[in-house]
């Protein structure tokens, strides 16, 4: 790769994507962008509620719940004697008894609470009015809370994840003070807002306390990710362009590699993402932490495009695909986030970096390792497939997606240990998966979360062994004999095991002190000898890959089969090493 | 007739590529992503909500700790009672209990309550919504107690119910999400369908065939825009397999099939204009963006319409609304016929 070349592709790119686009188009797309930047403001002081009107109360007009209703926009205010779903009169408050009837009742009863904080704040006497002032701290305990509260405390480790923002933040909790609380006068309240909801020390009155609230990270990933969508969205058009009427034609007999023509086509994209990530840190305060940490997933969302767009056969199917990225990717970073400042688990998701960076506190090397080495991986090996069948032979011939999926997988097959390699090297996707599960998973009692578990890790981990060495048989990369396939699994299970040790990134965040994630990555760990703990997993992993690779030589059929019998044995060694040394 | 034909050829080739099946799934993995987060953010802020109620310990400290203690323990709580501060800090760093309180009643009848939550623990939002009933509780017999010093009377609350905390969300963000998936990803297929034909040339193909570009169109906007409420009336029906009841489905199916329209004809509107995929596709997402936002700024945006008529709370202006959307839809549609028709009607 000739970073001169790169960079004259880049800049083609770049000069040829403005000079597509017509006057007309451009006129177009300023006059959108500039409503849309009005639209945003009007929303935000509208604040328009998807809810308003959905339930109906029956209220008299001089009825003091009529304040009430007219105060939160979900209550809708009908005649006492018309159909409702609460029926307020001067002595009762009756209901229907039903869902919605319940529902309208809790809001109600919510509406109520605030209104009586409304009419209070009018009042001379504010002792008497507001006459419980709360100011709330958040203190480390010693002991384990991180487990399942039945059978609380296995380790004695606190939420390594967070860390930090100490009760020392306390401190901002009484900058505004201003006429005490003790005096009588109005009560100050601090902290609230986005500090509360964050999980910082606040003080005020009991219904303006806030619980931390995983909120913020839904914000972000929103912040962070939805620029992300347009970038991929442009960046698979421009790909699959190449890839319509043999326009990349011209380019590929240049005497440029396609590793150049890759990286030439994607830099324009990776840089423009990350300067939108840059400005939305910026704007967010975010530190420069935070676009480090968001990079790799960045360069994910474009590898899984590039990809995708590689596969695709027409702007329809490239339009699933971007979809279907951009909706996996954005689950994995924010599902682990929502646990952020609550759970170590939220260390698997480049978000917690986002939010970690925000609140000020500190981010370990541990964390931003975990968080970024898995989808940065992941993009790399994505890239390399890719770029493997940008060739002339797969990019302008028309497959279905498996089959491209297929071509894709054999290329890189030159020879038959390159199958242990490509295992390997799919260990980042295996890692992927896995903590995501985790993370899906880990809110379930142990019962269930470890069984489904071991099941689901048992799946992720077979494929991974065996899918491009299905591909090398179905591509004829390898002859289908019992022998070759059993030197081809054997080369699988060996590079699995080999780069499984990967998956000791976990360990540096405290990860498997959770029940399920140490059924995830560590169920050998329990206590075994080392010798057995080196032995026993290679010898599994070599077994399961030879099988499919057995089922793979034969046909798809038996490879199917095949591989269920693979996960079948894996789970009965995974379940046999649980049960027997846990 | 030949529309007819066009509409199952496009349809054809969504089902060939199965593409429409990746479609049902992502909408199913959408909505099943947001009811897990939703199912797990409120597991973790009210305990009732999930199987066998987390008990939380409170240490209770300081010279009004009787009054904090009784309502305390009425809210459900388990209280611990301190002699110090010392005592009673030491055994929330053993973990024996959950939190501390430390309430002191001020010269003017105040109580001044210093509470500790732990920190960054997954019960610590549990905890701290528990603490906030309970001294929302202490607030309210307090200010019953200081009646004759308040002009006005706070209002009696309503009694307190078990309800489904995921019904408002079900009917005002699961419901129109799914609803209104299906109609932009047809616009966002309208679009590329078209601008494809145009990049690879085959729209000057098919103008040689017996088909005006209004047919074109029209064939590949039936097909899309009828996909659009087969795909919701499915979710509607697993819906109420799963016991949401929804009301007026025909109602809400008409509306999506109106937001279809209108967007369907915007995407083929700029797919024609523009030609290319990239400028098409990106100026759609941004305009389809940009009308939800516009539309929720109505007095009953989409999203709420498709709530109100589901959960069975329309009003006048709900079908005034509704009957509008169908107009436009009709506007819409027309308008792309004469655009696609060369301008002459």
């Amino acid at each position: 790769m000739k970073a001169r070349n790169v960079a004259r592709i880049a800049r083609w790119e770049t000069t040829r994507s403005a000079g597509d686009v017509d006057r007309e188009t451009a006129v177009a797309f300023v006059v959108v962008l500039l409503a849309l930047a009005a639209i945003v403001p009007a929303l935000v002081t509208m604040g328009p509620t998807p809810g308003e009107g959905i339930y109906r109360v029956g209220v008299e007009d001089g009825s003091q719940y009529a304040g009430v209703v007219a105060s939160d926009p979900q209550l809708a205010a009908v005649d006492p004697a018309a159909d409702a779903d609460v029926v307020v009169t001067d002595t009762t408050i009756t209901y229907e008894d039903t869902q919605k009837g319940r529902a309208a009742l809790s809001t109600l009863r919510s509406a109520t609470v605030s209104y009586n904080d409304f009419l209070m704040r009018q009042e001379p006497d504010q002792a008497a009015a507001f006459p419980v002032v709360v100011s709330l701290t958040y203190l480390p305990q010693t002991i384990s809370v991180t487990g399942q509260p039945a059978d609380g405390g296995q380790q004695p480790d606190d939420g390594t994840g967070s860390g930090g923002g100490d009760a020392g933040t306390g401190g901002d909790g009484q900058q505004t003070g201003g006429d005490g609380a003790a005096t009588g006068g109005d009560v100050p309240t601090t902290g609230g807002g986005l500090s509360g909801l964050l999980g910082q020390a606040q003080s005020g009155t009991p219904s303006s306390i806030s619980p931390p609230f995983p909120l913020q990270s839904l914000v972000f990933a929103f912040a962070f990710l939805l620029p992300l969508n347009v970038v991929i969205q442009a960046y698979g058009s421009s790909v699959l362009a190449e890839r319509i009427n043999r326009r990349g034609e011209p380019m590929l007999v240049a005497p440029v590699s396609r590793g150049d023509i890759v990286a030439g086509k994607t830099l324009p994209y990776f840089l423009g993402a990350l300067a939108l990530i840059s400005v939305i840190a910026l704007a967010t305060g975010a530190g420069a932490l935070s676009v480090l940490a968001i990079a790799p997933l960045a360069a994910l969302f474009l590898a899984a495009t590039f990809f995708g767009a590689m596969l695709a056969r027409s702007y329809k199917e490239l339009t699933f695909v971007t979809v279907t990225v951009s909706v996996a990717l954005t689950a994995y970073a924010f599902v682990p986030a929502v646990f952020a400042e609550v759970h170590p688990i939220a260390a698997i998701s480049p978000l917690t970096v986002v939010v970690d960076s925000i609140t000020g506190d500190g981010v370990s090397a541990g964390q931003m390792v975990l968080s970024t080495a898995p989808p940065g991986l992941a993009a790399f090996v994505l890239f390399g497939l890719g770029t493997g069948v940008y060739r002339e032979e797969d990019m302008f011939t028309q497959l279905p997606i498996p089959s491209k999926l297929l071509d894709a997988l054999a290329a890189p097959l030159t020879s038959r240990w390159k199958a242990g390699l490509w295992t390997a090297l799919f260990l980042p996707f295996v890692l992927v998966a896995e903590l995501f599960a985790v993370a899906v998973l880990f809110v379930a009692p142990v019962s269930i979360s470890v069984p489904v578990l071991l099941g689901a890790v048992a799946v992720i981990e077979e494929v991974a062994k065996s899918v491009h060495v299905l591909a090398g048989f179905e591509r004829g990369k390898f002859d289908r004999s019992v022998r070759s396939a059993l030197v081809v699994g054997a080369a699988s299970g060996v590079g699995f095991f080999l780069a499984e040790k990967l998956l000791l990134v976990t360990q540096l965040v405290g990860l498997p002190d959770l029940d399920v994630a140490q059924a995830a990555f560590s169920p050998a760990a329990l206590g075994v000898s080392p010798g057995v703990l080196l032995v026993a997993p290679l010898a599994l992993h070599v077994v399961t890959a030879a099988i499919s690779a057995l089922g793979a030589a034969r046909s798809r059929l038996a490879y199917l089969g095949a591989l269920l019998v693979a996960v079948l044995v894996h789970v009965a060694y995974n379940l046999a090493v649980v049960v027997a040394f846990a | 007739m030949r529309r007819l034909v066009l509409a199952r050829r496009t349809l054809g080739s969504l089902r060939s590529e199965k593409t429409i099946v990746l479609a049902l799934v992502i909408q199913l993995f959408i909505a099943g992503f947001s009811s897990f987060l939703v199912v797990g953010l409120v597991s973790l802020y009210d305990p009732g909500s999930t199987e066998g109620a987390i008990e939380v310990d409170v240490g209770v400290t300081g010279n009004a700790s009787g009054d904090v203690a009784a309502t305390v323990a009425d809210d459900g709580l388990r209280v611990v009672p301190f002699q110090s501060q010392s005592a009673a800090s030491a055994a929330f760093q053993r973990g024996d209990v959950d939190a501390l309180l430390h309430a002191t009643t001020q010269p003017g009848g105040r109580i001044l309550v210093e509470a500790t939550a732990p920190e960054g623990s997954f019960r610590t939002t549990l905890v701290v919504s528990e603490l906030k009933s309970a001294l929302s509780a202490l607030e309210r017999e307090q200010r019953a107690r200081f009646a004759q010093r308040l002009d006005r009377q706070p209002l009696d609350l309503p009694p307190e119910e078990r309800s489904n905390p995921y019904f408002s969300f079900t009917y005002t963000v699961l419901l129109p999400l799914l609803a209104f998936l299906p109609a932009f990803i047809s616009g966002s297929v309208m679009a590329d369908s078209l601008a494809e034909e145009a990049e690879r040339g085959t729209l000057e193909l098919l103008r040689v065939a017996p088909l005006s570009l209004r047919d074109v169109v029209d064939g590949k906007a039936i097909a899309l825009v009828g996909l659009a409420p087969a795909q919701v009336a499915l979710w509607l029906a697993l819906l109420s397999y799963n016991g949401t009841a929804v009301a007026n489905p025909l109602a809400v199916l008409a509306l999506v099939t109106g937001v279809a329209a209108v967007l369907v004809a915007g995407g083929a509107a700029l797919a024609l204009r523009i030609g290319a995929r990239r400028e098409a596709q990106l100026l759609y997402s941004f305009v389809a963006l940009g009308a939800f936002g516009a539309a929720s700024l109505l007095p009953q945006s989409p999203q709420n319409l498709v709530a109100r008529l589901a959960v069975d709370s329309a009003t006048t202006l709900t079908w005034v609304m509704l009957a509008v959307t169908l107009a436009a839809a009709a506007v819409a549609y027309a308008g792309l016929r004469w655009f696609a028709g060369g301008g002459d009607a």
